[in-house]
């Protein structure tokens, strides 16, 4: 048994990494990078949850999450967990630079 | 997801041609009208992608040809619908995560979407689409409906 797994089942802490994917409607962009980057991480058999939210709701979900990956302009907000840029998802230019700064956070 | 669903989201009728407009305001009032008036998305749609355009730019720095992909939300959508525009000339838009930098689009696709976890697989390969220089630089080449039908089916469907 993994000390994440005792963790889980002493604490409730959900070992799974969570990563939300927001943009400013909630469909398309956001649903399309979040499905292309859960991909990717399955591809390098990484287990983690992604999700698409509307920016509106941003708030609320960036609290229980481990990375948040960004198509919308920045903001001069501060978040309390590490930002990534989504963009090299839609354009394929830097995805793979994206996606092990992606690796890297999740395993940090 | 089965291949009629996907193959609906593609209208002959909204792959156009030759657009011309004198800014993306102005060019998202003629796509969207298109939409409006064969059933696709609501009256309301226009001003929806116009104000979200303007907040949440859309412009992409692809490879080779620069892409928009303007849409708005599921509650301005009647049924499904990805509209392409071929542009005659660039119409500048925002870069999108960015909102500062000018993308010159050459071409824009002018996503109706109501379903997004349906419709997310072809959104996906639309989006292979859009890091692949030799399939945009052919897509903008078109001048004819069958041509983009068949390099997206190819790639798409």
């Amino acid at each position: 048994m993994t000390e994440e797994y005792i963790d889980y089942l002493t604490k409730g802490v959900c070992v799974l990494k969570r990563i939300i994917v927001a943009c400013g409607s909630g469909v398309a962009t956001s649903q399309t990078v979040a499905s292309k980057v859960a991909d990717l991480l399955e591809q390098r058999g990484i287990d983690a949850e992604v999700e698409a939210v509307d920016i509106k709701s941003l708030d609320t979900y960036i609290k229980n999450c481990d990375l948040y990956i960004s198509i919308t302009p920045n903001t001069s907000t501060k978040f309390d967990v590490p930002v990534i840029s989504g963009i090299p998802f839609l354009t394929g230019m830097g995805m793979n630079e994206a996606l092990e700064e992606v690796e890297k956070t999740l395993k940090g | 997801m089965n291949t009629s669903a996907i193959s609906s989201l593609f209208d002959p009728n909204m792959i156009l041609f030759n657009v011309e407009a004198k800014d993306y305001e102005d060019l998202l009032k003629k796509l969207s009208a298109q939409l409006i008036e064969k059933g696709y998305a609501k009256e309301s749609f226009e001003d929806a992608v116009i104000e979200r355009e303007k907040v949440y730019p859309t412009g992409l720095p692809t490879p080779g040809v620069m892409v928009a992909l303007p849409h708005t939300k599921p509650e301005y959508v009647i049924k499904p619908a990805i509209l392409v525009a071929n542009l005659k000339e660039p119409v500048f838009f925002k870069e999108m995560g960015n909102g500062v930098n000018d993308i010159p689009a050459e071409l824009v696709f002018v996503m109706a979407i109501d379903n997004p976890e349906q419709q997310v697989d072809v959104l996906k390969k639309l989006m292979d689409i859009f890091s692949n220089k030799e399939i945009l630089t052919s897509l903008k080449s078109c001048t004819e409906v069958v041509e983009v039908i068949d390099i997206l089916e190819t790639q798409v469907f």
